[in-house]
């Protein structure tokens, strides 16, 4: 294994350390999590500037540490500039990486997140939509197998036309019906628009206007994430409380 | 590691484990600063420890605009000739210090203790953002200039307030990014540059 070593990936949060240091950590595409050290970053005069802030896209060369990797070089792959042309693309790229932050694991490459990642953080830059981020933690989930069920009752199975499915239980990944009812109403808009996000019709979903269907469908969306990663998600929170 | 205790007094030992808690300090540095103090005459020593006791017990944050202060206001705060219809809000009190170094402000200044950090939790409550909407009025500010740092909390800090403050009349300015003075345009990050170049200016013939 050689020292230095190159990758893609993008910074899902900073630490500082020491006078002007910062621990970077990134997702990328052929190592998984990695965290590096990015020495004097803090200094107007740093040579990497604002390439590592977080929701950047770099390309890094890297130094292989004995805890910390030391980050050597890094080069734009995309410009950071929209994301922070708004406070609602920058919150919303703030919640795309904490969460993939929650799910990237050190000396775990996931080539599939680091995709999903770079291409939520390009939807947000060219076309923020209400669904965006909702959209996003449903796919995630789907990516790590926990797709929910919607065209049945996951307690007792029942499915077809006569059931009526009233409720989502985070617990059970799923819709129950009203026998079986258990977790949060749902109401039918909301599993339409959620079989729009995992059925392939994205775009659809994606252009829907904000409204009490999307909020329906992205506190659902939050919700199950975070039973998943058994964490609460603090920038969508922030977001939703000083949304838009 | 071991560095036995056993090896030390315990009022020396004390001393080490006491400067190696401050920041950037490791324990053979806490040891060596113990072993200059044990050297140096104890007025010397005297007179630090009164400072540290001294600032410590004195030392708190201006009432108006959260910088550090010795008397209810501080000493920008209480100076008549400051222009009061201009605040620069900053993330520390640090900044205050960097910004008055360059001689070019000669408004007021408001402190927030920090910036706003999603992924940390930090939102505007934890600010000093209520204070700063509550000075406008009564001291009829004209301009706030946004100067917290160039980093995504600081941006979003600013971003924030420039919403919230917009409607209410008044100017709101966010600080000009570009290149530092004495670098080199090739190493420059494209953010950067590409505010530098939206931030362009005649120049003066």
């Amino acid at each position: 294994m050689s020292e230095l070593y190159r990758d893609v990936g993008v910074v899902l949060r900073t630490y500082k350390l020491r006078e002007a240091d910062r621990i970077v950590v990134l997702h990328t595409e052929a190592n998984g999590k990695v965290r590096a050290v990015a020495k004097g970053v803090r200094k107007t005069k740093s040579k990497f500037g604002a390439r590592l802030e977080p929701m950047s896209h770099v390309r890094v060369l890297l130094y292989r540490g004995r805890e910390l990797d030391i980050v050597s070089q890094a080069e734009s792959v995309e410009p950071l500039t929209p994301m922070l042309s708004s406070l609602d693309r920058a919150t919303l790229g703030m919640a795309a990486v904490e969460a993939v932050d929650q799910l990237s694991i050190e000396g775990e490459p996931d080539p599939r997140l680091y995709k999903m990642l770079v291409g939520v953080l390009r939807s947000i830059a060219e076309q923020p939509s209400a669904l965006t981020i909702p959209a996003f933690y449903w796919k995630l989930l789907a990516a790590a197998g926990l797709s929910p069920v919607l065209d049945a009752c996951v307690h007792c199975g029942e499915s077809g036309t006569e059931v009526s499915l009233v409720a989502f239980d985070t617990n059970e990944g799923g819709t129950v019906c009203r026998a079986c009812r258990s977790g949060v109403g749902i109401s039918q808009g909301a599993i339409t628009v959620m079989e729009e996000i995992l059925g392939g019709r994205l775009r659809e979903a994606l252009s829907r206007e904000e409204s009490p269907l999307t909020h329906e469908v992205a506190a659902l969306a939050t919700r199950s994430l975070e039973h998943h990663v058994e964490r609460r998600l603090r920038a969508v929170a922030m977001f939703e409380v000083h949304g838009t | 590691m071991s560095f036995g205790s056993s090896h030390y007094t315990p009022a020396m030992q004390s001393l080490i484990d006491e400067f190696g808690k401050l920041p950037g300090i490791g324990p053979k540095s806490a040891q060596r600063i113990a072993f200059h103090l044990l050297k140096l005459p104890a007025e010397d020593v005297g007179r630090l420890a009164q400072s540290i006791t001294h600032a410590k017990a004195t030392v708190r944050f201006c009432e108006r605009c959260f910088n550090i202060a010795a008397d209810v206001l501080c000493p920008i705060c209480a100076d008549d000739r400051r222009d009061s219809t201009m605040i620069c809000v900053v993330e520390e009190s640090r900044d205050i210090v960097a910004i008055e170094r360059t001689g070019e402000f000669k408004g007021r200044y408001h402190v927030l203790l920090g910036a706003m950090n999603p992924l940390e939790g930090i939102g505007p409550e934890q600010l000093k953002i209520r204070e700063l909407v509550a000075r406008l009025g009564p001291e009829a500010v004209e301009e706030v200039i946004l100067c917290t740092n160039p980093n995504t909390e600081g941006e979003v800090t600013a971003m924030y307030l420039a919403r919230m403050l917009s409607p209410l009349g008044l100017r709101v300015t966010r600080i000009a990014s570009g290149l530092p003075v004495g670098g080199d345009l090739e190493y420059a990050d494209e953010l950067t540059l590409g505010r530098a170049l939206e931030g362009r200016r005649t120049l003066e013939t």
